[in-house]
């Protein structure tokens, strides 16, 4: 009898390991989670067709793809994407390492926080589109202006969002490095960082949401070239469908981009359970 | 036994909070010191001062009266135990290891023992958020073995768990300290705790600490810590150790 329990529960064991092995919960939403926004196009459609919505300023998406089809095929399409993204990934690189280097130098080191956190603080307020001008001054209507206007509008989310994060580091995480020996430069590196990180994450996606905003808004003004300037450029000549191609576009990327950095998320901070 | 490994000498220290204008003095004159290779336990009340004491003798707190001497390399098992979650267990093991710049095939080396030892090897690779509480308290213990210093401060480090898995924790302690050559300083404020693992306790008054006796254990080692609850004396240094902690509130301040 004995045996057979045994047999019994080493049976119900292995089944058991089975299921909790391909097992994922919610799996099936998580494959369709991301395709859901596709929703809104079809209330949409349905909305414009059925007259609820204006359809001279929104025509259903079924009727923007015939624009959007020539904009491809002319390449018009794809060579904005390009200026557009190219100009966002420079601008994202070039804020985000400094905000990451000076969050962590501000959040780790008090007296550097006492010293300079007020200059970082009076500067946060500023509307980042309103320097634009200043920008296209400086440094030409190249593509240095919009680079640079990504960068600064990046580095706030990024850095104040790391010296959060190192701030509300459990002192002590510290009391251990210093107690096993690790230089200041260690610290930084497998304290501070790694600390921070969940928040430094929350701080990108604020950022690549702020730059495709920045970036459009910046295009509407000081370009011939890139999605916000293809918005534009509609307007002025009223030509709806190809706005909306614009806009469908620029929001695509920034989920996408959004997407990315999730998913890069996943990949730097296992610990953190969602 | 001639040379000590720890020295204090009419040591104080206070904490000043500015926002309330209140200071409290947590350690109050306090001289002991700790021979090569002795383990004390320090026992007193919670808010003694204990932790305050062992920040000190670890160099993460400065004192502001008297003097510390601590030969050597000092490890720490911490009060909340400070495992990182952002390294698996056995990252977390040779993080000393690590940031000394050990390379990655010694640093293996040297903790898969330690994991053996803690009984952590089939969960080297987990993060400390699928670990149990006493798992993530013997991560913490296997971190200080593996830095390996010549003194091993341990605060309360079997506080959080559960009668067995401590009495279990207190018996490879002393399974595997002997050998070990450590100086080891317990916090506790168990009893039972300080007088099954202790050469000496050192009974602390409430806040502010000071000692107030110094009481040698006579079980000789190795020890069994069944055994040793049959053991006539055990129930007297109970009584003995118990009786100093209870008396004491009445004449913390004579005044
Ligand atoms: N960083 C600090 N700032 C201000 N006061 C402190 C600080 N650390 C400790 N204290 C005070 O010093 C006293 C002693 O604290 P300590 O942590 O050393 O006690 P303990 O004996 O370890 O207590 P427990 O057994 O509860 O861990 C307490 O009154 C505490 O409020
Ligand atoms: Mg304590």
């Amino acid at each position: 009898m004995t045996t057979d329990v045994k047999q019994g529960s080493a049976a119900v064991h292995e089944q058991l390991v089975q299921r909790l092995r391909t097992h994922r919960s919610g799996r099936i939403p998580k494959i369709i989670g991301p395709f859901t926004p596709l929703l809104l196009l079809v209330i949409w459609e349905v909305a414009s067709r059925s007259g609820m919505l204006d359809a001279r300023f929104f025509p259903p998406p079924t009727s923007i793809v015939g624009t959007f089809a020539d904009l491809v095929m002319a390449g018009t399409l794809q060579s904005h994407v390009l200026a557009t993204l190219s100009r966002v990934g420079v601008g994202l690189i070039l804020g985000a390492v400094p905000g990451l280097v000076l969050g962590i130098a501000l959040g780790a080191v008090p007296w550097l926080r006492a010293l300079f956190g007020p200059v970082f603080a009076s500067l946060l307020p500023i509307p980042k589109i309103a320097i634009l001008p200043l920008l296209l001054l400086i440094f030409g209507l190249g593509e240095a202006s919009k680079w640079v206007i990504v960068a600064i509008g990046v580095f706030f989310y990024v850095f104040y969002n790391t010296m959060g994060g190192v701030l509300q580091t459990q002192p002590i995480y510290f009391d251990v490095a210093r107690s096993s020996g690790a230089s200041r430069w260690r610290t930084w590196t497998t304290v501070a960082l790694p600390a921070a990180l969940p928040s430094i994450f929350t701080g990108l996606k604020l950022a690549v949401g702020g730059a495709f905003v920045i970036i459009a808004a910046s295009e509407f003004l000081g370009s011939r070239t890139g999605i916000g300037y293809l918005i534009w450029s509609a307007w002025g000549t009223f030509s709806v469908a190809k706005m909306f191609v614009g806009i469908v576009t620029i929001s695509l990327l920034g989920y996408l981009a959004g997407l990315l950095v999730a998913r890069l998320e996943r990949r730097l901070v296992p610990w953190s359970r969602q | 036994m001639g040379t000590s490994a720890i020295e204090l000498t009419g040591l104080w220290k206070g904490f000043h909070d500015a926002r309330r204008d209140q200071t409290v003095i947590a350690v109050e004159d306090v001289s002991f010191s700790v021979a090569r290779g002795e383990f004390v336990c320090l026992l007193g009340p919670s808010g003694c001062g204990k932790s305050t004491l062992l920040r000190i003798l670890a160099g993460l707190d400065e004192h502001d009266l008297g003097e510390v001497r601590v030969d050597g390399h000092a490890s720490v098992v911490f009060q909340e135990h400070g495992v990182f979650p952002w390294l698996s267990v056995e990252d977390n093991v040779a993080y000393p290891l690590k940031v000394r710049g050990a390379g990655r095939a010694e640093r293996r080396r040297r903790v898969a023992p330690l994991l053996e030892l803690t009984g952590l090897t089939d969960f080297r690779g987990a993060y400390p958020h699928q670990l149990s509480g006493g798992m993530r308290q013997r991560t913490s213990v296997a971190r200080a073995l593996a830095d390996d210093g010549e003194v091993l401060l341990m605060d309360e480090p079997f506080g959080a768990l559960d009668e067995q898995t401590r009495l279990v924790l207190q018996q490879e302690l002393l399974r595997i300290w002997p050998d070990s050559d450590k100086t080891v300083v317990f916090i506790t404020h168990s009893v039972d705790e300080a007088l099954t693992l202790a050469d000496r306790v050192l009974v602390m008054s409430a806040r502010p600490g000071r000692i107030l006796a110094d009481v040698p254990i006579p079980f000789g080692r190795p020890r069994d810590i069944l055994e040793l609850r049959r053991d006539p004396r055990y129930g007297e240094i109970t009584y003995e150790l118990w009786r100093l902690l209870r008396k004491e509130p009445a004449e913390t301040r004579p005044s």
